[in-house]
């Protein structure tokens, strides 16, 4: 065998790997829990990331891991295409070598036009990963790794071939490159057509039973177009509803909701209902939110980009949280603090009281009914849609 | 080429990300069927409720219903304040025994001073006022105790703690503008002839002259506090 071949056939066996794992983590998920997660270069032997901050549960859990979201749950895993394109390389590799085509320029041309798609996918991902997301996943890297060395290592095995007849190139490629469509289509579709049915979990957890706000405690936030009327439970320094944030701005639906704001901070100086502080400085900075009242939108977003930062001088001094965000909205300086905003801030936490609304964020409730929290990360864009539309299923389900 | 070799390895390769499929997806709903199965038996959200502190014993809620609801607050919220001799039928107590249900209270309760034969708040009492009202937390009900010091004839005292009573509320209602306000607040105006506060209260938060705590002083005011108690 030669080198590059064996080069080729060992990047196709490790991208497998790795994707295999990452898809494998994702398909665990359609069971609407939480789950680790494996994140290292050599998965199976370390144990899982358990943190649910590592750079895996970050892509995981980013709109960038899957497609079809809103017309399969959770969508497509972006890994699954790519486990299929590294089995097709895997065949094509293992094919050249015991029908001896290593010679043969058309097999060896197509192994690089092959082996070219999940480079330049990965370069793609990669940006996204690196660059929006702001994070490292192992698993994604070793695609990415095994992606590059397929690539090298097929352009090796054409430069080092003999051969030169390229007679029959474009039949050649057709037959092969309808090949590889299979080998990804028929593991897609598979997906599709055994995923769970999830419909009856849509509008079956809950809703608003007291939604009228007659203390004016709901703050309109994002675009208030024509969309539906929509409550959205959040902690401007919870995590989780900055994720949140972020799949509703990905999914394109947030431009279909009317949304306004219930502040409810989980940080027991200001709420009686969370027996320990989550996020500390979360009280100070909700009351920030309500000042800014119409400008509320820019504190929440500032809050979003800065929560570790806030969270960490909260955590020994909320006076040092609240000087980072007096120096940046200098007008709420009166404000935050003063009996007015601490009372309206109580109010908003005596409507989740009067609405005996569950003690966590986000949450998010469109026309009063409740999106399942199970839906609130990779199932958003599927049960959203499906809320939007009015396609609500069994209650027989709650 | 041979071609039983060609589609022996594709379908062995293509096999690999099938079987996966296949296999996660069918873990997957097994798993979701049995989390189903189990829900009941899953630990449940906190839901979002009232605070209900531990000094709400079941003998305070039992006195404080009864006050609540002869003065008011536990209906429409149509009647508001309550006569001191009904305060005292209500309370069955003994006015000391009366004044140490509001003993736990030391952290949240005020005691808003006035000047003699005066139901006006000055700026101190304002911003107290303010400043409690406003750390609600989790409490249901605002007690608001008017009191007078004995100078003076019983009616005379009445009617003062009556108007201290009802000046705490309309500041209250004017600054806050909280539409559950009627359900919240309760005044009670005891004159001079029931439950006096004693030295005892000299070392809550209080304001005026907080170097003055002479008996007249302290029941020249309204105890007002949160009441962390559901009822």
């Amino acid at each position: 065998m030669r080198p590059f071949t064996l080069l080729f056939l060992v990047a196709a066996v490790c991208g497998l790997f790795f994707a295999g794992f990452s898809t494998w983590d994702f398909v665990a998920h359609l069971d609407r829990d939480v789950h680790d997660v494996h994140c290292s270069f050599i998965p199976g032997l370390l144990a899982s990331d358990t943190s649910a901050s590592s750079g895996c549960h970050v892509t995981l859990m980013s709109p960038y891991s899957s497609v079809f979201r809103a017309t399969v749950w959770g969508g497509v895993p972006i890994s699954l295409p790519g486990l299929a394109v590294f089995a097709f390389l895997l065949f094509r590799g293992l094919d050249m070598m015991l029908n001896r085509r290593e010679d043969d320029k058309r097999a060896t041309t197509f192994l690089v036009l092959a082996a070219a798609l999940p480079a330049l996918t990965s370069l793609g991902m990669g940006y996204l990963s690196l660059v929006e997301l702001g994070a490292a996943c192992k698993l994604c890297i070793g695609i990415y790794i095994s992606s590059f060395v397929a690539l090298a290592a097929a352009i090796g095995i054409r430069a080092q071939g003999v051969g030169e007849d390229m007679v029959g190139f474009g039949r050649e490629f057709g037959l092969s490159f309808a090949e590889g469509v299979g080998f990804v289509l028929i593991p897609v579709l598979l997906y599709a057509a055994v995923s769970p049915d999830y419909t009856r979990y849509v509008g079956s957890c809950g809703s608003l039973a007291k939604p009228e706000d007659a203390n004016k405690v709901l703050l309109p936030i994002g675009q208030q177009a024509s969309g539906k009327d929509a409550v959205e439970v959040f902690d401007p320094l919870c995590p989780a509803c900055k994720g949140f944030e972020g799949r509703l701005t990905a999914s394109g639906l947030e431009s279909q909701l009317k949304r306004k704001a219930l502040i409810f901070p989980l940080d027991n100086s200001c709420n009686w209902m969370v027996s320990n502080t989550l996020h500390p400085g979360a009280c100070m900075m909700s009351e920030a939110v309500l000042c800014a009242d119409k400008n509320a939108d820019a504190v929440i977003a500032w809050a979003f980009e800065h929560q570790d930062e806030v969270r960490t001088a909260a955590s020994t001094d909320v006076a040092a949280a609240q000087a980072l965000v007096v120096a940046k909205f200098p007008e709420l300086k009166s404000c935050i603090g003063s009996p007015a905003v601490k009372s309206r801030l109580n109010k908003s936490l005596r409507y989740a009281v009067a609405n005996q609304l569950p003690v966590l964020t986000p949450q998010l409730y469109v026309q009063n009914e409740k999106l399942c929290d199970a839906d609130t990360d990779l199932g958003l864009d599927y049960a959203l849609t499906r809320l939007l539309a009015g396609q609500v299923g069994s209650k027989e389900s709650k | 080429m041979n071609a039983t070799v060609h589609a022996g390895l594709a379908v062995a390769c293509l096999a690999i990300p099938t079987a996966l499929v296949g296999i996660g997806v069918g873990n997957a709903s097994a798993q979701l069927a049995a989390n189903e199965a189990s829900a009941s038996e899953q630990p449940q959200v906190a839901v979002a409720a009232a605070a209900d502190e531990g000094y709400c014993s079941a003998d305070l809620k039992k006195v404080l219903r009864r006050v609540l609801q002869s003065c008011g607050l536990l209906s429409s919220g149509e009647v508001r304040g309550c006569q001191p001799l009904e305060a005292k039928s209500v309370a069955t107590l003994a006015g000391d025994d009366f004044n140490a249900l509001f003993l736990p209270l030391a952290e949240r309760a005020g005691i808003l001073q006035f000047d003699k034969e005066s139901s006006e708040l000055d700026a101190g009492d304002l911003a107290m006022l303010d400043r409690i009202f406003a750390d609600q937390r989790g409490a249901s009900y605002f007690f608001v105790v008017s009191r007078s010091s004995p100078e003076g004839s019983e009616v005379f005292n009445r009617k003062l703690s009556e108007e201290r009573g009802k000046a705490v509320l309309s500041h209250l209602q004017a600054t806050f503008k909280d539409q559950d306000l009627n359900k919240e607040v309760g005044i009670l105006w005891l004159g001079e002839e029931f439950a006096q506060l004693d030295q005892e209260f000299c070392s809550w938060q209080r304001s005026g002259d907080s170097g003055a705590c002479q008996s007249q002083d302290l029941n020249r005011s309204a105890f007002v506090a949160w009441i962390d108690c559901r009822l």
